[in-house]
């Protein structure tokens, strides 16, 4: 066989065994290519900040936003982000916002190796393009950090916002 | 066959065993034949929650920034080669449950007249799992802070009509050290009337003829291959490293070929074209 793959089988086995364990399992096989898997493993959490002071989570700190990416070995892909300038108390009345800044160092991407630290560093404005890892371990991993400057006046409450990834196979 | 089923399964289930929210899609590139007019994607949940997918549809292709970085190019929205206004994803917003797959369809209404060669959009799936809850929200008083993460996948769409052919032409490629990497950078113009999918192939060779080897990531490869998809036109910028203590001194040269073979993808779908090749000459002093 060439380098397609039966992938949709083994995906449908797992699924169906799981919906229908004791009953006859019939799959129906759609051949593809590998496909490729983008996995939230961490949210980027700030927990609890202070008025009035900045906070700054690096790339490389264990409260980093982090990715997993898996597909084809040896693979490149477009990495780019779609960042928040605000954050929205989701508890306050409409309006209540805080800053937030990502810096030029404030991405890492690493092929196969789940450790931000030896990464790549890039600008999350400006994106890089990343490369999975070899045949034995096809992964990529990408982390963000940022800065959030609250307020003197910052109302209480939970703020939030999304980071969107998007990657790009060529 | 086996390994690469075993590859698909530690794909598929690996990623579940982590704590990780998000969707396999399948295939990373989708080609439609004039004929059929339709194709599919398959999308997995290998995790534990539901995900909400959203299904979108640009138009674009990869080119390179002036620093050869590679980007996509979505600002041509006229482009006479957009399939955007004729191809259609069904259904547009799904949930794909845990553990199991859902299938997106894509349905082509080519215009009545559509000259033959190759079309192109981007099929967008946008996956968000549940919000993760902040914790500490007891305290009324506190400011918490949490940004959720949101992935898109952007695959590309060709769509083929009629004969199609693809090529490329190689010229202005340069290579030099800088520091302990590789750099180089070439042109690549394509030919014919569909994109040229394919690698760029780098081998270091001294005045023996001797091989070199170079790192990428944590690998020590004898050549360094990049996939590339010429649609139009790209400068690309590639860097590989030189593995320690580095380069003797002395002269060496750089092959650099294009071929149309693509590992990842069903050889039914990459276009043959002639490979194109050309050296230059480094001198590391």
């Amino acid at each position: 066989m060439r380098k397609a793959l039966v992938l949709a089988l083994c995906v449908g086995l797992a699924a169906r065994a799981a919906a229908q364990a004791g009953s006859s399992v019939s799959a129906d096989a759609v051949v593809v290519t590998v496909g490729m898997t983008i996995s939230t493993l961490r949210d980027l959490n700030f927990g609890t900040v202070i008025k009035g002071v900045p906070s700054t989570i690096l790339p490389t700190a264990v409260n980093a936003g982090e990715w997993q990416v898996s597909g084809s070995a040896n693979a490149f892909v477009i990495i780019s982000f779609t960042l928040p300038t605000q954050l929205t108390n989701i508890q306050a009345l409409p309006g209540s916002t805080m800053p937030i800044a990502f810096s030029a160092l404030a991405a890492i991407w690493r092929r196969s190796t789940n450790n931000p630290v030896g990464g790549t560093v890039f600008n999350p404005a400006l994106g890089s393009v990343g490369r999975f890892g070899p045949p034995a371990n096809p992964t990529m991993y990408v982390w963000i950090g940022g800065t959030v400057a609250p307020a003197v006046a910052a109302k209480p409450g939970i703020y939030q916002g999304n980071v969107i990834v998007s990657l790009v196979y060529q | 066959m086996m390994r690469t089923l075993a590859i698909a399964v530690t794909l598929a289930l690996g990623t579940a065993s982590l704590a990780a929210q998000g969707v396999m899609v399948a295939p990373h590139a989708v080609f439609i034949d004039h004929r059929l007019r339709s194709g599919s994607v398959l999308l997995y949940n290998p995790g534990t929650e539901p995900v909400e997918v959203a299904i979108s549809t640009i138009f674009g292709y990869p080119t390179t920034d002036s620093t050869g970085r590679i980007m996509l190019d979505t600002l041509r929205r006229d482009s006479t080669v957009s399939a955007l206004g004729w191809i259609q994803a069904f259904p547009r917003r799904l949930t794909v449950g845990p553990r199991e797959r859902q299938t997106v369809r894509l349905l082509a209404r080519p215009p009545a007249g559509l000259p033959d060669g190759e079309y192109w959009l981007r099929l967008v799936i946008a996956a968000q799992a549940g919000r993760v809850p902040i914790t500490g929200v007891a305290d009324t008083t506190a400011i918490q802070v949490g940004l959720t993460l949101e992935v898109r996948t952007i695959i590309g769409v060709n769509y083929r009509k009629g004969p199609v052919s693809t090529g490329v032409t190689l010229s202005q490629v340069t290579a030099q050290i800088v520091g302990d990497s590789l750099i180089t950078r070439s042109k690549l113009e394509r030919r014919g009337n569909a994109a040229f999918i394919g690698m760029i192939r780098e081998t270091l060779v001294d005045s023996t003829g001797a091989v070199h080897a170079q790192r990428v990531g944590d690998s020590v490869v004898t050549t360094f291959a990049s996939p590339i998809g010429v649609y139009i036109a790209m400068q690309p910028r590639l860097a590989s490293a030189i593995p320690q203590p580095g380069l003797p001194r002395g002269r060496y040269w750089l092959r650099y070929e294009v071929v149309a073979e693509r590992e990842d993808l069903d050889p039914m779908v990459v276009l043959k074209a002639p490979a194109v090749r050309d050296s230059v000459r480094l001198v590391v002093p």
